[in-house]
């Protein structure tokens, strides 16, 4: 298979902090592959998923030593809170999720086409006339998510993606993952939500002070 | 450690009460319920179902267009949040937004100051909730899971009768979440009426003796 | 009232382009206007504007509240302190020029600040940012310019939001001006913190989302111009220099 994403040795620390939040961490992802991220707080668990997506340090600045290939075409992220995530320039969600497909200059049609393929895999075409702005914490994830997947993301990082969701919509939205999985995405989560990740994902990285502890079948690694 | 407990809890009753945001359709319809004091109670249902409103009307943060909400032996409609603070402790879901102090310390002291009230609890709440080590730290150098924490650590510092929280759980790491129900479970077991919107099942089953569901405004089950 | 309020009017469905132009030609022709009546010719030109949007009481009041402390200290210092001659107004000597200097300038003021308020609530972020799209205006400065035009309704829902937070905490509103000045620190404090803190995940979501992939971005809906309306803007612009040159002539001779 090929490595979606490809980490060795790799040591990151944010700028201006002593301490590494990732060190001489090495990792292969592959297409399909859905790995859970488990950790404590500062564990470096949302820092792996900036690194391996290479919004780090690119965005944030920091240092990154080792060695990182990312083999994807094209990364999806998505973060908890889901406001902090949307544009402010769309009045409605089909535009929301359009956004991403626009920006790289696509057919209009084929722009539509992919929001509204998203929209239903999320189970919310029926909100996409509506104002983003008015929308409950919950649905709004969901259209977070519909944004990321309408680029068609080869790797798809969610961190913490059903914080702010009930259970039945989280419940939906892990249920999906493994068809995208199938379909060749590579999937990584970062999420305290152990049970759930731990029915959809391939297999499981446990964080410890920016290293991996443990990498293996998730029925043991999230135990 | 020995944490010293606020008052006894206190009753919460919403009597017949009804809510629409501006010109909308009822997010509350004729709503009913009573909560005894001292009982933890879960409010539970989809997104909308109208249990942050409900729950915001006992703070006195909205005012319903019909019916009663009281507190104890207090009407919430004359009273302001502000006065409603010395018997109501009440957690936003995305409480560290308002934290501002220019260290943990001083933020979990802020509640109890406001209410005049000593500020000698904080550091047993710290203790308590694992933050004496972050004492000193402004608050926004922490990661944002520990901010929700510290959020809660100040509303407790006011030692309030009744505890609102809407969901204390969501976004937190085992260890986090570990720390907050522990905490909650002393307040249940001292008495504290406690009522808290969660999706967190496991949560509902560890701290619940009641949970009731809403949908579309109304109870479907208590 | 400042952001946008959604509606039917001409203004409202016009090319955001428009509205933009007619508040940019009340902004530069009142510079070229040097009389009183010219002046508030071009506040009533203002005035007619924001009728014409469903707009004229909303922002004729903020232009007012904007404007009121500018009037104050113009009145002060031209009307009161000016030069000859005097002009006696109840129990006042005024200086006739100086109410003349007062007026144009503040005229210009309210002129300007009744078109732009007007031309923020007919002007829908969204249509804007469409209109920049099919025109090929690069994402960075249509990004700029409507976040600049959204960010008030933002940051006042995240302040009111912030505003329950503390009173849930205790925090008393109204009582002296100290109390007051010690409100600000628990309300202001975490709104920039907040916002600070935000920023970051917004740039790193937008950039997973193309928003700086530095090709030419798909228009979705972009609002309908007509050759009218490119017309209407061509003749705002001819109006406005010539403004400048009759002034320029004005001058001259």
């Amino acid at each position: 298979m090929t490595a979606c994403v490809s980490l060795a040795a790799v040591t990151f620390t944010y700028p201006g902090v002593d301490r590494a939040a990732l060190s001489d961490l090495s990792l292969d992802v592959a297409a399909g592959e859905i790995v859970a991220v488990a950790g404590a707080a500062g564990a470096g668990a949302s820092t792996l998923l900036l690194v391996a997506t290479g919004l780090a340090p690119r965005l944030i600045g920091g240092t990154l030593t080792g060695s990182r290939t990312i083999g994807a075409r094209r990364c999806g992220i998505v973060f908890a809170r889901p406001w902090t995530q949307l544009t402010g320039l769309c009045s409605t969600v089909r535009d929301e999720v359009a956004f991403g497909p626009a920006s790289y200059g696509r057919p209009r049609e084929e722009v539509l086409a992919a929001a509204a393929r998203a929209l239903e895999q999320l189970g919310i075409a029926h909100l996409a006339a509506r104002d983003p702005a008015h929308l409950s914490g919950g649905e709004l994830q969901r259209v977070v998510v519909a944004a990321a997947l309408a680029l068609e993301p080869d790797l798809l990082a969610l961190d913490d993606p059903a914080a702010e969701l009930d259970p039945d919509a989280a419940d939906a939205l892990y249920a999906m993952l493994p068809a995208l999985g199938r379909a060749g995405t590579a999937i990584l989560i970062a999420t305290p939500d152990l049970e759930r990740v731990g029915e959809v994902a391939t297999r499981a990285l446990a964080l410890d002070r920016g290293r991996i502890v443990r990498d293996g079948a998730p029925a043991v690694v999230l135990a | 450690m020995t944490v010293a407990s606020g008052a006894a809890g206190l009753p919460v009753e919403w009597a017949g009460v009804s809510f629409a945001y501006e010109a909308g359709a009822d997010v509350v319809r004729n709503l009913s319920l009573r909560v005894a004091a001292g009982e933890p109670v879960a409010l539970a249902g989809a997104n909308g179902a109208g249990k942050t409103t409900l729950t915001r009307m006992a703070m006195g943060l909205v005012r319903p267009r019909a019916g009663r909400v009281a507190v104890g032996d207090w009407d919430v409609a004359s009273r302001r949040p502000d006065e409603m603070a010395r018997r109501v402790g009440y957690v936003f879901q995305h409480a560290d937004q308002q934290l501002f102090a220019r260290s943990v310390r001083e933020d979990v002291g802020f509640g109890p100051r406001q209410l005049g009230r000593s500020d000698a609890e904080v550091p047993a709440v710290l203790e308590e909730l694992a933050l004496s080590a972050d004492a000193e730290v402004h608050p926004y150098d922490v990661r944002a899971p520990v901010r929700k924490v510290i959020a809660l650590a100040g509303v407790l510092a006011m030692r309030p009768a009744v505890l609102i929280l809407d969901e204390p759980t969501a976004g937190l790491d085992r260890e986090l979440r570990g720390r907050v129900v522990a905490a909650l479970r002393r307040r249940r077991d001292e008495g504290i009426t406690i009522i808290a919107i969660s999706h967190d099942r496991a949560f509902i089953g560890e701290m619940a003796q009641r949970v009731v569901t809403m949908r579309e405004g109304r109870i479907v089950e208590r | 009232m400042i952001g946008y309020v959604p509606g039917h009017s001409p203004l409202h469905r016009a090319h955001p382009y428009t509205t933009l132009a007619a508040a940019g030609a009340v902004l530069f022709a009142a510079f070229a206007m040097t009389e009183p009546f010219t002046v508030w010719l071009l506040v009533l030109a203002g005035a007619v504007l924001a009728a014409s949007g469903g707009v004229l009481r909303p922002s004729a009041r903020t232009a007012l509240l904007l404007s009121l402390p500018i009037w104050a200290v113009l009145f002060v210092i031209y009307a009161l302190l000016g030069g000859e001659p005097r002009v006696v107004v109840g129990p006042l000597s005024l200086s006739a020029p100086g109410i003349a200097r007062a007026l144009v300038l503040g005229g210009r003021l309210t002129a300007i600040v009744l078109s732009f308020l007007t031309a923020l609530s007919t002007t829908s972020p969204h249509r804007l940012v469409e209109a920049m799209t099919a025109r090929g205006v690069p994402f960075g400065r249509t990004f700029l310019l409507a976040s600049t035009l959204t960010i008030l309704p933002r940051l006042r829902e995240r302040a009111a939001q912030i505003l329950e937070a503390q009173q849930c905490r205790g925090l008393r509103l109204g009582g002296s001006p100290l109390a007051r000045v010690r409100a600000l620190g628990p309300l202001a404090l975490p709104l920039i913190l907040g916002a600070l803190a935000e920023v970051d995940e917004q740039v790193l979501a937008l950039d997973v989302r193309g928003a700086a992939a530095g090709v030419h971005r798909t228009a979705l809906d972009p609002p309908p111009d007509s050759a009218v309306q490119r017309a209407l803007r061509w003749g705002l612009l001819a109006l406005v220099l010539a403004a400048y040159a009759w002034k320029f002539v004005r001058m001259r001779g």
